[in-house]
């Protein structure tokens, strides 16, 4: 192909952070080489931090790298899900590109748009974007593309629920995008994809799902169970022995000197038993940590309350500590110890005993 | 006088657009030549963090207020942490202190490139004609055949080891969990420590060979572009010309010196820190003197007073006040208007001459120093790109000095513990990588009673002040 100036412009205009799949590589890969259609995203801001995409630049097989590059629709020979619009990546500024989602994802009449909105809806005067040369507010492109839209994915705490901008005191009516429809009477399903920053695991995962045909199973708050169906204290959480034993970090920096230098971090403020999410189990940034495993407590990102209702203070505990059996897991701690030193002292009798057998 | 309008402004957090008033009548000689003769920047959103941070515990600010944005996360941190740290009594323990500046010096090296390359790297790539600067517009092949993208593609891969390195640290990126008035919550360990140094080898590869390799051509770029803009209009227009502004620098400093932390608590010295605070003015060094700053709402959509220094600042939004085109507050420093960014940062510290090492971590090849002399002294394009770079490779060079230090402090706590004040005011005043970043708090009850943020990009973007005088990205 020639390049010249006026394509190539257009053809770099085209390109954004997209999302692909791959959790099971070839598999999908074979299912995407015989797909003919193209999929159309526009990815909408509104009140945003840009977390989500950065978070999205940060996955890792496939990285970001390889969704550009190396998984491509069939013989079009083009990347598989490549953003029609995206502001913050796009090479092209102002009226060029709206034209992407005037004259591409608008006019597209397959059954293949996908909407991924990023940000929380506001009332009116707070968030106003141009496209192709008219400025309206946020809100009311929200409900233009929704209207069109074949999928909804609603990335990050914000776009789900409101997140950040919806705390307590805000003046700006902040509100998750299917809050937002249901009030404009946009009768569409949105997937939730609470986080803050939304995980880029769940961003491409579900994308592949939709574009192979498979709708996630969605919890009452519109979130895949595959991700959102655990409890991270009952279910995930590597730390959980320390509070079955009763051993805490009872103030921030200051870890137990027994017994693995670690304890749980239910007393300076985690949040686990109120979050139903999966990042004890696949981490951030290509499974190397996550906020618990540095010391902190969870915050519980990913509920619709966040940052109020169970989630705040984030640094004050839990004011109900979950029973164990009926009874608080501090009395378990002291009862265990106390059992394991018993067992411990029985031990060392029994011990002392055989060697003085042995003697 | 014609208007025109680019809104969106892409390739940015948020949301801008700016309008301009054209004046094609200039040059008879040189075919469509426009000149922009008025400028209006404006912010188009509105969320409000110093409303709904009223009313809570004061340690949720250093979480939320990373949530103002979501590419430059850790600064706002780091500011609002050592806000904390000055309203609760407790200076951070020198493990922290070094865990502090490893996770921001890592942050730094994601930072800068992506900005570099991904933001404004194609319009870069393009007018320098270097495919490696384009992005990948004809995928695999077009790297392989045609080097189109090759360094854009590198980035992408370059900044995610970086944020890997924020996330041991950090326990994610973006929106890092481990800070602590007085400290950090993460302990330091030798795996960690090992962990971060593999990964940032491969970065201060990038950085150092790659990036600074980018740099140069573009440089060299710039020289062609001159003998092309000499020939065409009789005048050699580089990107030296271009983005001119007050030649008012200011800096707030930033990675303290973990031995001497009384120099960096005083913002007026900062002697020992990697990054100087400073007000460079008029081609000279001034010292930097933190009530100089107020903010001015005359054309912004508040009426609150104008003029508050932040730490008194208040913010009542109104969207429909007359006059009023931009939701940016106009910060100014002793009543001038300042820029910030890596140009004030380096110009602040080093002057007008810049020379940094490049040495291989853990090879232990020269390969020779980087050098830059400032081209423009009242800043420029080319000025600040330049030290962009020069400051991510100080920032990869840097990180490697502050892992190896830290292993002296294994066993050494790493919070200075202190309980939540009743009645305290504090303040952080730091670097983002776009420049200046200062939070002032004030706690009553155990609570936050004001939080006032002001942020690099209200400095750079801001709209005209009460005396009516643009900010500084206006006057190009």
């Amino acid at each position: 192909m020639r390049v010249t100036r006026r394509n190539f412009l257009k053809t770099a205009a085209t390109l954004g952070a997209a999302a692909t799949i791959d959790l099971y590589k070839p598999d999908l890969l074979e299912v995407f080489a015989q797909a003919k259609d193209y999929w159309h995203i526009a990815w909408l801001n509104g009140a945003t931090c840009t977390g989500c995409p950065i978070s999205l630049a940060q996955a890792a097989d496939p990285d970001l790298l390889q969704i550009l590059t190396s998984i491509t629709v069939g013989d079009s020979g083009l990347p598989i899900a490549l953003p029609d619009y995206m502001q913050v990546l796009h090479p092209a500024s102002g009226k060029l590109a709206g034209e992407f989602y005037e004259d591409v994802w608008k006019k597209t009449t397959t059954k293949r748009k996908i909407l991924v909105v990023e940000g929380a809806v506001q009332d009116p005067g707070y968030c106003t974007i141009a496209i192709k040369g008219v400025e309206k507010d946020f809100r009311d492109w929200l409900a233009d593309a929704a209207t069109i839209a074949d999928y909804i994915i609603a990335l990050g705490s914000c776009a789900s629920f409101g997140g950040i901008p919806h705390a307590k005191g805000n003046v700006t009516g902040a509100k998750g995008v299917a809050a937002f429809l249901k009030e404009k009477e946009i009768n569409k399903p949105v997937i939730n994809l609470p986080r803050c920053p939304g995980h880029p695991d769940s961003l491409v995962l579900t994308l592949a799902s939709v574009i192979i045909g498979v709708i996630p199973e969605l919890d009452s708050y519109g979130r895949p169970t595959v991700f959102y169906g655990m409890n991270m204290h009952d279910g995930r959480c590597p730390y959980r022995p320390y509070y079955d034993r009763g051993v805490f970090i009872q103030k921030v920096g200051q870890f137990p000197a027994e017994p693995g230098e670690e304890g749980c971090r239910y007393k300076i403020g985690c949040k686990g038993p109120v979050a139903f999410t999966d990042c004890a189990l696949r981490k951030w940034n290509n499974h190397v940590s996550y906020c618990v495993e540095v010391g902190a407590p969870c915050i519980a990102c990913s509920e619709a309350a966040f940052p109020d209702g169970d989630t705040a203070p984030f640094y004050q505990e839990l004011p109900s500590l979950p029973m164990v059996l009926g009874l608080p897991a501090e009395t378990w701690g002291q009862a265990l110890v106390a059992v394991s030193a018993i067992g411990c002292a029985a031990h060392f009798v029994k011990r002392v005993a055989k060697k003085k057998e042995v003697k | 006088m014609p208007k025109f309008s680019i809104d969106p402004i892409t390739r940015i957090e948020g949301h801008m657009g700016v309008e301009l008033d054209i004046n094609s009548n200039v040059l008879s000689t040189a075919p469509k030549e426009y000149f922009v003769t008025k400028a209006l920047a404006k912010v188009h959103m509105f969320r409000g963090f110093e409303l709904f941070l009223k009313g809570r515990d004061p340690r949720d600010a250093m979480l939320i207020t990373q949530r103002i944005c979501g590419v430059c996360p850790n600064p706002h941190g780091m500011a609002s942490v050592q806000a904390l740290d000055d309203a609760f009594g407790a200076e951070p323990t020198p493990a922290a202190i070094l865990t502090r500046n490893i996770i921001e010096a890592a942050y730094y090296t994601y930072d800068h490139p992506i900005h570099f390359y991904l933001l404004i790297g194609p319009e870069l790539g393009i007018i320098g004609a270097h495919p490696p600067m384009v992005p990948p517009a004809l995928g695999v092949e077009g790297i392989k055949t045609l080097g189109l993208g090759a360094s854009y593609a590198k980035c992408i891969e370059a900044q995610r080891w970086a944020c890997e390195v924020v996330a041991l640290w950090g326990g994610k990126f973006p929106h890092i969990q481990s800070i602590y008035p007085g400290g950090v919550t993460v302990k330091p360990t030798l795996d960690k420590i090992a962990s971060s140094i593999v990964r940032m080898v491969s970065v201060w590869e990038f950085v150092a060979l790659t990036m600074m390799e980018d740099l140069y051509a573009i440089l060299a770029a710039d020289e062609r572009l001159k003998e092309v803009t000499k020939a065409v209009l009789g005048a050699k227009v580089g990107l030296e010309d271009i983005g001119v502004c007050t030649g008012n620098f200011l800096s707030y400093g930033i990675f303290p010196d973990h031995t001497d932390y009384a120099d960096w608590l005083d913002p007026s010295k900062r002697k020992k820190a990697l990054i100087r605070s400073g007000a460079w003015s008029d081609g000279a060094f001034v010292t930097f003197d933190e009530r100089k700053i107020r903010e001015d709402v005359k054309y912004s959509y508040y009426d609150s007073p104008s003029g508050l220094h932040p730490s008194e600042g208040e913010t009542s939004p109104k969207k429909d006040k007359p006059g009023a085109y931009t939701w940016s507050k106009a910060p100014r420093y002793d009543d001038k208007v300042y820029e910030v960014g890596p140009l004030a940062r380096m110009i602040n510290t080093f002057g007008t001459t810049w020379k940094v090492d490049r040495i291989h971590p853990t090879t232990g090849t020269d390969y020779g120093p980087v050098k830059y002399t400032l081209r423009n002294p009242k800043g420029s394009i080319l000025d600040r790109v330049a030290a962009r770079a020069f400051m991510a490779l100080l920032c990869a060079n840097n990180v490697f000095k502050w892992l190896l230090e830290l292993k002296g402090y294994l066993d050494k706590p790493i919070v200075n513990y202190k309980d939540v004040p009743r009645e305290a005011k504090g303040r952080g005043l730091w670097e983002a990588p776009r420049g200046a970043l200062g939070h002032w708090i004030t706690i009553k009850e155990g609570k936050i009673a004001r939080y006032q943020c002001v942020v690099p990009g209200t400095w750079n973007w801001s709209p005209r002040d009460d005396k009516d005088r643009p900010g500084p990205e206006k006057l190009h």
